[in-house]
């Protein structure tokens, strides 16, 4: 009898999927890599170390502050190593390491952490402490390391984003071509500077089936149409299309920012819609905002908005038409309608 | 063509189709509990100390949703009691004979004649006669479908798509027995009166298709439509959307848009009692896993689940888990001593490896629950709420919809036990609704005596 009550009983189903969360979080990484690559090409070791000591970082706050809760440990899901590469990837290359650490024990511990660790944040970490170090290290924060393809041309150590130009109006300097910005030679962020690894990154994602295409492709879809449509004075319409989709933040906001689950829609209608507010709120700062860059902030905003868009838009039952379920919101509207007339 | 549906997802398939049916020794023992359907439990027909042949009807009720049970083995009956029931878990009534290893044949129920096999009565009588259900896992009474659905059915469709992974015994029956088989089919269309059936195969058992083609199927009224390999193809409701398009409507019964589906294994069963005069006492039995060899074995119900591992040499490995089912929506055995019953298509034997389960399961948000329901609900949403106990919300987000299929549950990247959960929370609403109903006429009555 002993014996049997050795037997794991418990309820269906008793298989399982290879992927767990440290896998998808493993993934996110190895999407990364190609923009890592581009970054210590541009940057040299000053992408290295913050990369490192971001990530060291990140999952020691994690780590302590699980310990220091008496909760269970959470560094082995890889969720804080994401979240550290991810911060420092939006910030620039000559930034100091101290404001990179004081980022990530915000993002972990403000962000992540006090509202009960992954799963739980209503904000994206890595974006979240990127605004406040923003905030509070604004110079610091905007001053661009002159990436190795430019030192030729460029004199001194700094010089200004393409972005920059595009937020003044202003022509863009002879040594920013369309194909050295999407192939990374540009100054920025230090994983934000190549739009083709990123893609790439994206790619992997796609196949891994680790994110689904509708988050990425609303939001630069509906940058590329907005920019499109209205241009700017000194551009052409298309040229002027293809500088904002490879420009600043936008590639890795999309892939990587705005298509963190914990802070995006989980239903697939309401992922399309965040991904077209995405993009209409960072062609909106693009244009009218005081900063040149606004994917930032654009997500953070839409970051709020998740639980709304995932109550206004559930999925439509199996064996329900469209029809059927319009005619009963209809009639629960006339239900309720009625109910308010018989009250007054 | 098949039509398209929404969600599902792909496990490893682990099928061992290859492996013929074999037979194993009959146990010295049975243990057949009296409830073996969903229905009405049966009412023991014998005594202790009677003497009953191999198919002797041993246990039967009047009520209209209910199977008779058989002899499995001729012997002596030596105990009517409770015993525990390997799926539900509980003490059932269950009868106990002892095999006098002769398999002595019963003649209660003779091989219909030609005449009788045109007559749609006489094969649903016999179907009854028979004890045959729906060999898929549900146990539902075949007669009582097949009658509910007269006037309503329009389509019939026959499910071969085996879609859990592990399980091979359809796949077997098919191989072994094609033209009983489509004469099977063939018994269930005339008794439910309609033109054609329509027999849903995924594409995984081409062989079997390939076969069953070559036999002209038409000439039962038999169309094959291949599917497409995606779990849970084998379900009701996707079997039925899968061949027509009709989507069943929530809470309702593929009757309610025309269809009726029955499994191949019972489809076989009923071949069996109507032209053989053999009721149903025996089904193939997919064994499998990590921690025994795997095997496809016809087994007597009744036999003991330790009785069938020993006779396939034990245990391989150390066991974590014995299944009874497929490894999606099976049940997971405490008592090896208990007998096999009619829906237990599988024996898995699972070993820590298959176990992935984690200590502190945690959701991530990432919507892969939402993305692969069949049903299109929002397993996240229905696993919070129903571990709050909100009744309002767990009918907004349609738990009670939910079939168990375990897509969500496979596919979480968290390891949350969601399929298990919704299984509570349907329990809860049912309870509560029992609670809700008996409060109100506890009321009213008072009312009354108020008066």
């Amino acid at each position: 009898m002993e014996e049997k009550m050795l037997y794991h009983v418990s309820g269906a189903p008793f298989i399982r999927a290879k992927t767990d969360t440290q896998r998808i979080m493993l993934d996110v990484l190895i999407a990364l890599l190609p923009a890592f690559c581009v970054a210590v090409w541009q940057f040299g070791a000053a992408a290295i170390i913050r990369v490192a000591v971001s990530v060291i970082a990140c999952v020691f706050f994690e780590f302590a502050y699980r310990k220091l809760m008496k909760k269970n440990s959470t560094i082995h899901d890889l969720s804080a190593c994401v979240t550290g590469v991810l911060l420092v990837f939006c910030m620039p290359a000559g930034v100091p390491l101290f404001v990179v650490i004081i980022g990530d024990f915000l993002a972990i511990v403000l962000v992540k952490q006090l509202y009960g660790g992954i799963g739980k944040n209503f904000l994206n970490p890595a974006l979240a402490g990127r605004a406040f170090m923003l905030a509070g290290y604004a110079g610091l924060m905007t001053t661009w390391a002159v990436p190795s393809a430019l030192k030729t041309v460029v004199d001194g150590t700094t010089m200004a984003t393409p972005l920059t130009y595009l937020k003044a109006g202003e022509a863009l300097p002879e040594y920013f071509n369309l194909m050295d910005m999407f192939i990374g030679k540009v100054p920025g962020c230090i994983g934000e500077i190549s739009t083709a690894a990123l893609l790439l990154g994206f790619l992997y994602l796609l196949v891994r089936k680790v994110i689904s295409w509708r988050i990425p492709v609303t939001f630069v879809g509906t940058v590329a149409v907005l920019t499109l449509i209205f241009g700017k004075s000194g551009y052409g319409n298309v040229e002027w299309m293809l500088f904002n989709l490879c420009s600043g933040g936008l590639m890795l906001g999309a892939v990587f920012m705005a298509t963190d689950y914990c802070t995006s829609p989980v239903t697939p209608k309401g992922q399309l819609i965040f991904g077209v507010g995405c993009g209409l709120l960072t062609v909106l700062i693009r244009y009218f905002g005081g900063y040149p860059e606004g994917v930032s902030y654009a997500i953070l905003i839409m970051n709020l908005l998740v639980w709304a868009i995932d109550k206004a838009t559930p999925q439509r039952q199996f064996g329900i038409s469209a029809q059927e379920l319009k005619a009963a919101k209809q009639a629960a509207k006339a239900e309720k309608k009625a109910a308010k007339e018989a009250q007054a | 063509m098949p039509f398209k549906y929404y969600g599902g997802v792909h496990p490893d398939e682990m099928k061992q189709p290859d492996l013929a049916t074999s037979f194993i020794a009959q146990p010295p023992q049975v243990v057949i509990p009296l409830q073996m359907h969903i229905g009405a439990p049966c009412q023991p027909l014998v005594k202790v100390g009677d003497h009953v042949t191999m198919g002797q009807k041993i246990g039967d009720n009047d009520a209209p949703l209910c199977a008779p049970i058989h002899a499995s083995v001729s012997g002596t009956v030596v105990a009517i009691e409770p015993r525990r029931h390997c799926v539900v878990g509980d003490l059932v009534p269950s009868i106990v004979i002892e095999n006098d290893g002769l398999d002595t044949p019963c003649t209660d129920l003779a091989p219909l004649t030609p005449e009788q096999l045109k007559d749609p009565d006489a094969i649903l009588d016999r179907i009854r006669e028979g004890g045959v259900v729906g060999m898929g896992g549900a146990m539902f009474p075949t007669a009582f479908k097949i009658q509910g659905g007269r006037g309503k059915v329009d389509t019939l469709i026959i499910n071969g798509a085996e879609c859990e992974p592990y399980l091979n015994g359809d796949h077997r029956t098919m191989l072994e027995h094609p033209e009983e088989l489509l004469k099977g089919i063939e018994l269930v269309r005339i008794a439910q009166g309609v033109d054609t059936a329509y027999y849903g195969i995924e594409e995984n058992k081409q062989d079997a298709i390939d076969l069953l083609n070559s036999l002209n199927p038409a000439q039962y009224g038999v169309v094959i439509v291949p599917e497409k390999v995606k779990y849970p193809q084998g379900a009701e409701k996707m079997q039925v959307k899968a061949n027509t398009n009709r989507e069943v409507k929530p809470g309702g019964l593929p009757s309610g848009v025309g269809c009726n589906v029955v499994s191949t294994f019972t489809c076989w069963s009923v071949y069996r009692a109507c032209y053989e005069g053999r009721p149903l006492i025996e089904r193939v039995l997919s064994v499998g896993g990590t921690a025994i060899k795997p095997a496809n074995v016809m087994v007597r119900f009744g036999t003991p689940l330790q009785f069938i591992i020993d006779q396939l040499g034990g245990f391989t490995r150390p066991i974590d888990r014995v299944v009874l089912g497929g490894p999606m929506m099976g049940f997971a055995s405490f008592d090896q001593s208990c007998g096999l019953i009619k829906g237990i298509s599988g024996l898995l034997c699972f070993t820590e490896d298959e176990n992935r389960d984690v200590e502190n399961p945690t959701c991530i948000r990432c919507g892969k629950c939402i993305e692969v329901c069949p049903m299109k609900l929002q397993p996240i949403h229905m696993y919070m709420y129903t571990l709050k106990k909100d009744f309002d919300n767990m009918a907004k987000f349609h738990v009670t919809d939910c079939f168990e299929c375990g897509s969500c549950t496979y596919n979480c990247p968290g390891r949350l036990p969601l399929t298990p959960t919704f299984k509570m929370g349907k329990a809860m609403i049912k309870a509560r609704e029992f609670e809700l109903k008996a409060k109100a006429e506890a009321e009213a009555a008072k009312k009354e005596a108020e008066k």
